[in-house]
C-alpha cells in the first residue's frame, strides 16, 4: 500500500514538473536564419529535411570518388550563408546565433562539421556582397524551382 | 635503380576502355534518375546516383606522380615546404606535434662526402602500407593514384603513421582553427600530403611543384605517369631514376633522380 502511495506521489510530481516545463517551453529562442543572396541549390523544405543526407552523400563522392562537380558542397553553403560584422569581417557560420549554429542549438544537435572544415569562406567576395558568379553557378536550376517536390535529379 | 611501378603498374588500370562497364554505369544512372521518390512536401527519398556526378571513374588510366631531381634541388631552399604549409594552412613552426606533409631531407655518404638534399612527402604508393593497415578504410587510394585519408572515417588510431616507411603521415593532436576551405583538418585524425588534390583536379600542379618552379630550381615535375606524352613520362624515359626504398615493393608514385 505504501509502495502504491509512493508511486502516486512520484507521478504527481512528474505531472507538476511537466506543467512547469510547458510553461517555460519558449525559453529556447527560435532560430534566426538570415536570408542568403540568390537561390539555394534546393528549396527550403528539402534543405531543412535533407541537408545532412546530401552532405553525407556528397562527402563520400568528393573525398573518395573525386566527384567535385556537384552543387552540394559545404564550402558553397558557407560561402552563401556566412554573415559579416559591421566592419566587414566574416562571422563563422557555427558561431552562436549564426546560420548553422542557431538551428542546431534549437534542435539540440551537435554540429561537428566545423571541427575540421573552415567556417568562413576564403574569398573576400563571398557572403552578402556576392551578387556573384558563385551564387549564379550554384543556385537552384529553374526546372527544380518550378516543381517543388522534385529531387535533385534534374540538375545540370 | 629499379622501378617497381613499371612492372606492377597494371593493377590500377581498371576502368580503362571497358565499354560494357560504361554502358552499365549509364543504365544505373538512368535508373537512379527515376528513383527520386517524393513522400510528402520536403520529404524526398534520394537515389544515391542522383548526387553522384562525374563519379564514373576515369576513361583513361591516370596515375599522378612526381619526379624530383635531387641534382637540381638546392640545399637549404625550403620553398616547397613553405608553399605546402601556406597552401594547406599548416604551421611554419617545427614544433614536436606540428604536421609535416613534406620535409627536406639531406643524405650524406660519409665515405665520399657526396651529399644531396631533396624533399620527401607521401609517396602515393601503389601498394600503400597505410591503406593496408587502416582498420576503418579511411586510408585509401583513389583511382588516379593519389593516396588520401578520409577523415570522416579516420578514428585516429595512428596505425598508418607506424606503417608508413617514409614517415609521411602526421597526426593532429590539438584543436585546429583557421583551416583552408580546401584542406579540412581536425583533431584526432591522421593526415598527409594530398598531392594538392583540389589543385590537381583544377588542372594545376601541386603547390610544392609550383613553388619550386617559381624559385627557379625546376627540380620537381608533376604529371600523369600513364600518359606517355606527359612531361613526367618523357623525362622518366630519358633519365635514370629510382624510388626511395624500392626494395619494399610499394610502388611509389614519387620518383627521384640523383640519389
Amino acid at each position: 500500500m505504501r509502495i502504491r502511495a509512493g508511486l502516486w506521489a512520484v507521478l504527481a510530481v512528474a505531472v507538476a514538473l511537466s506543467g512547469v516545463w510547458a510553461a517555460h517551453r519558449g525559453r529556447v529562442a527560435l532560430p534566426v536564419v538570415a536570408r542568403a543572396p540568390g537561390h539555394c541549390v534546393l528549396n527550403t523544405a528539402q534543405m531543412r529535411r535533407t541537408h545532412m543526407m546530401l552532405l553525407r552523400t556528397v562527402r563520400e563522392d568528393i573525398v573518395r570518388r573525386d566527384a567535385r562537380d556537384t552543387r552540394f558542397r559545404l564550402t558553397h553553403c558557407v560561402a552563401c550563408h556566412v554573415q559579416r560584422t559591421a566592419s566587414g569581417r566574416f562571422i563563422p557560420v557555427n558561431a552562436p546565433g549564426q546560420f548553422c549554429a542557431s538551428c542546431h542549438a534549437y534542435v539540440g544537435v551537435r554540429l561537428d562539421c566545423f571541427d575540421c572544415h573552415a567556417a568562413v569562406p576564403h574569398h573576400a567576395g563571398a557572403g552578402q556582397a556576392a551578387g556573384s558568379a558563385l551564387v549564379a553557378a550554384f543556385r537552384m536550376p529553374r526546372a527544380l524551382r518550378a516543381s517543388k517536390g522534385a529531387g535533385p535529379g534534374g540538375g545540370p | 635503380m629499379s622501378d617497381r611501378s613499371q612492372t606492377t603498374g597494371s593493377l590500377d588500370e581498371e576502368g580503362g576502355g571497358q565499354e560494357p562497364d560504361a554502358l552499365r554505369r549509364k543504365l544505373l544512372k538512368l535508373a537512379g534518375a527515376a528513383v527520386a521518390l517524393t513522400l510528402a512536401p520536403g520529404v524526398t527519398v534520394l537515389a544515391r546516383d542522383l548526387v553522384v556526378k562525374g563519379s564514373g571513374g576515369h576513361k583513361t588510366p591516370v596515375r599522378y606522380g612526381l619526379l624530383i631531381d635531387a641534382n637540381a634541388c638546392k640545399s637549404g631552399c625550403e620553398s616547397c615546404v613553405r608553399a605546402c604549409q601556406d597552401y594547406n594552412g599548416l604551421s611554419h613552426d617545427p614544433g614536436p606535434d606540428n604536421a609535416q606533409w613534406i620535409r627536406k631531407v639531406t643524405i650524406v655518404n660519409p665515405k665520399t662526402g657526396f651529399s644531396r638534399s631533396f624533399p620527401v612527402m607521401c609517396q602515393h604508393c601503389e601498394n600503400a602500407a597505410c591503406v593496408d593497415v587502416c582498420p576503418t578504410g579511411a586510408s585509401f587510394r583513389r583511382p588516379d593514384g593519389i593516396v588520401l585519408v578520409d577523415k570522416h572515417r579516420c578514428i585516429g588510431c595512428r596505425y598508418c603513421l607506424m606503417a608508413c616507411p617514409y614517415k609521411a603521415r602526421s597526426f593532429v593532436a590539438r584543436n585546429v582553427s583557421d583551416q583552408k576551405p580546401w584542406a579540412p583538418r581536425g583533431k584526432g585524425t591522421a593526415e598527409g600530403c594530398t598531392m594538392c588534390v583540389e589543385r590537381v583536379e583544377a588542372g594545376k600542379p601541386p603547390a610544392c611543384v609550383a613553388a619550386c618552379n617559381r624559385a627557379g630550381h625546376k627540380a620537381m615535375v608533376f604529371g600523369n605517369l600513364h600518359d606517355p606524352k606527359s612531361a613526367i613520362a618523357l623525362r622518366l624515359s630519358e633519365v635514370a631514376t629510382t624510388t626511395i626504398r624500392a626494395d619494399l615493393g610499394l610502388g611509389p608514385s614519387v620518383h627521384y633522380r640523383g640519389i
